[in-house]
C-alpha cells in the first residue's frame, strides 16, 4: 500500500474562537487566575547571590534570539521567562549555571506551546554545547519540580484579543497593532522591572504604547469617547494611574532601548568601514529609526 | 513577526546566537548540584504526604493516615514500571492511597500555586476504581494499530511506483 504523507510544513491554525473571545467570563476568568503565576519575590534582593539584574538581561536577550531563529510562537518567550523567573524566585542559583536555566525554561515552554517544539540537542548547540541534553532533562525535572508542574501561566500574550477587540480600532490596523504588542511585550519580558507586573498590565499597558506609537488615538479622536488609557483601564480593571505609569516605563524602555539600538548601529559600522567585508544588508540601513511608525515589524 | 523585532529589542545582533553566556559549566558541582536538588524534592514530598518513597513507609509523624493497597488492586497506571524491559513488579507492592485525611497540610508562602482548596473531598477513596479490560494483562500497555480494527487484505501494488527507487 502506497501512503503519502501530504502535510505541509506550515502549522496549521485554528481560527479564532468567538466562544473565548466575546464571552467576557474568558477574560474575567483569566484576570483572577493570573496572579497566581507571578514570581513571588524580587529575587534580586534576598534569594540570588551570584545572579545580577543585568545577567537576566543576557540570558534573556539570548533566549529571545533563539526563539527569534527558530521562528517559535510568540508567547513562547514570555512564558519561558515567567517560568524563569519563577524558578529564580526560590531557588539561588549560579550563575554559571543561569543559560541552562535558560534553555530548560525555553524547552519547557515550547512543549506546552508549539506543534513542534524545540528539541533539546538543537537547545543545547545554542549555547555552544556547553551543556548536553542529558543535563537539559535532567534539570527539566529539577524546573519542573519547583514549578509544582504548573506550566499553563497567564502571559500578556492570552489578553492581547480581548483587549484589541474590545477597542474601537480600524480593521485594516489590527495586524500591526498585534505585532507592535507582541514586540512591547517581548521588551517587557527582558527588563526584570516588569517581573513582578500581572500579564494584565503589561498587556494594558502595551497595547496603549501601541496605539499611541501608532498615533492611532489622535486620527479618530471622535471615537474614542473615553480617553484610550481610561477606556484600556475598564477593560482590564486596571486602576488608570496605574496604567498610565506602566505605559509610560513601556515607552521609556523601548525609547531606551532605541537609542541602544542606534549606538550599537553606528559602532557596527564604524567598525565594518575598517574591515569592508561584513554583510552589505547592515550598511544599507544608514539610520536607524526613531520612531516606532517607521519601524517596519 | 519576529524578523525585525531586533530594530527595537536592541542589544541583539552581537555576532551568533549560538554562544556560551557566562563561562564553562562545571560539569560535577551541575551534577552534585542535581542531585541535591531531587533529594531536597524528595524531602519536601515526604514531609508534605508524611510518607518515606525511598522506603515505601508512611512516616509515623504524618498528617495522612496511609493504608496499604496490594499492588495488583491499583490501577495500571499507578503500578511501577519499567519501560522496554518485561517488568519486575515487586510483589508485596505497597501501593498505598490516602484513605483520610486529618488535617490539610499547613501552606506556606511558597505553596500558593497548585494547592488544592479542600483535598479530602475531591478525592473520594474510590476513585480509583476504574474498570479494567485486563486484569492480568501483565503490564505492557500496547498501542492500538490500525489493524486491530481491520482485516488486512493481501493486494498486489505495481512495483514500478514503488516509493524510494
Amino acid at each position: 500500500m502506497e501512503l503519502l504523507c501530504l502535510e505541509m510544513d506550515t502549522n496549521i491554525r485554528a481560527r479564532p474562537d468567538p466562544n473565548l473571545l466575546c464571552d467576557d467570563r474568558v477574560l474575567q476568568s483569566l484576570l483572577t487566575i493570573e496572579e497566581r503565576f507571578l514570581p513571588q519575590y524580587s529575587y534580586f534582593k534576598g534569594v540570588q547571590r551570584d545572579i545580577q539584574p543585568f545577567m537576566r538581561r543576557m540570558v534573556a536577550t539570548w533566549m529571545l534570539e533563539v526563539c527569534e531563529e527558530q521562528k517559535c510562537e510568540e508567547e513562547v518567550f514570555p512564558l519561558a521567562m515567567n517560568y524563569l523567573d519563577r524558578f529564580l524566585a526560590v531557588v539561588p542559583t549560579k550563575k554559571c549555571n543561569l543559560q541552562l536555566l535558560g534553555a530548560v525554561c525555553m524547552f519547557l515552554a515550547s512543549k506546552l506551546k508549539e506543534t513542534r517544539p524545540l528539541t533539546a540537542e538543537k537547545l543545547c548547540i545554542y549555547t555552544d554545547n556547553s551543556i548536553r541534553p542529558q543535563e537539559l532533562l535532567e534539570w527539566e525535572l529539577v524546573v519542573l519540580g519547583k514549578l509544582k508542574w504548573n506550566l499553563a501561566a497567564v502571559t500578556p500574550n492570552d489578553f492581547i484579543e480581548h483587549i484589541v477587540r474590545r477597542l474601537p480600532l480600524p480593521e485594516d490596523k489590527l495586524t500591526l497593532i498585534r505585532k507592535h504588542v507582541q514586540t512591547f511585550i517581548a521588551l517587557c519580558a527582558t527588563d526584570f522591572r516588569f517581573a513582578m507586573y500581572p500579564p494584565s498590565m503589561i498587556a494594558t499597558g502595551s497595547v496603549g504604547a501601541a496605539i499611541c506609537g501608532l498615533q492611532l488615538d489622535s486620527v479618530n479622536q471622535s471615537q474614542w469617547g473615553d480617553s484610550l488609557t481610561d477606556l484600556l483601564a475598564k477593560i482590564t480593571n486596571t486602576e488608570v494611574d496605574v496604567l498610565k505609569e506602566c505605559q509610560e516605563q513601556i515607552e521609556r524602555v523601548l525609547e531606551s532601548s532605541l537609542r541602544e539600538g542606534r549606538k550599537q548601529q553606528q559602532q557596527q559600522q564604524q567598525s565594518q568601514r575598517g574591515t569592508s567585508s561584513k554583510g552589505l544588508e547592515e550598511l544599507d540601513q544608514s539610520s536607524t529609526p526613531t520612531d516606532v511608525r517607521d519601524i517596519n515589524l | 513577526m519576529m524578523a525585525n523585532v531586533k530594530w527595537i529589542l536592541s542589544p541583539l545582533g552581537k555576532g551568533p546566537t549560538r554562544r556560551n553566556l557566562f563561562g564553562p559549566v562545571d560539569k560535577v558541582q551541575l551534577r552534585a548540584d542535581y542531585q541535591a536538588a531531587l533529594r531536597k524534592d524528595l524531602d519536601e514530598a515526604s514531609r508534605r504526604w508524611g510518607f518515606d518513597f525511598m522506603s515505601d513507609q508512611p512516616l509515623v509523624s504524618g498528617d495522612f493516615q496511609w493504608e496499604g493497597v496490594p499492588g495488583a488492586k491499583v490501577p495500571l497506571l499507578y503500578r511501577s514500571c519499567v519501560l522496554g524491559k518485561a517488568t519486575s513488579q515487586r510483589a508485596t507492592q505497597v501501593t498505598v492511597s490516602p484513605k483520610r485525611v486529618k488535617a490539610a497540610p499547613a501552606k506556606n508562602e511558597n505553596e500558593k500555586e497548585n494547592v488544592p482548596e479542600n483535598n479530602s473531598e475531591r478525592c473520594p477513596v474510590n476513585l480509583e476504581r476504574t474498570p479494567r479490560k485486563k486484569e492480568n494483562g501483565g503490564l505492557k500497555r500496547k498501542q492500538t494499530n490500525i489493524t486491530d480494527f481491520y482485516h488486512p487484505k493481501r493486494r498486489f501494488v505495481d512495483m514500478r511506483i514503488k516509493s524510494g527507487e
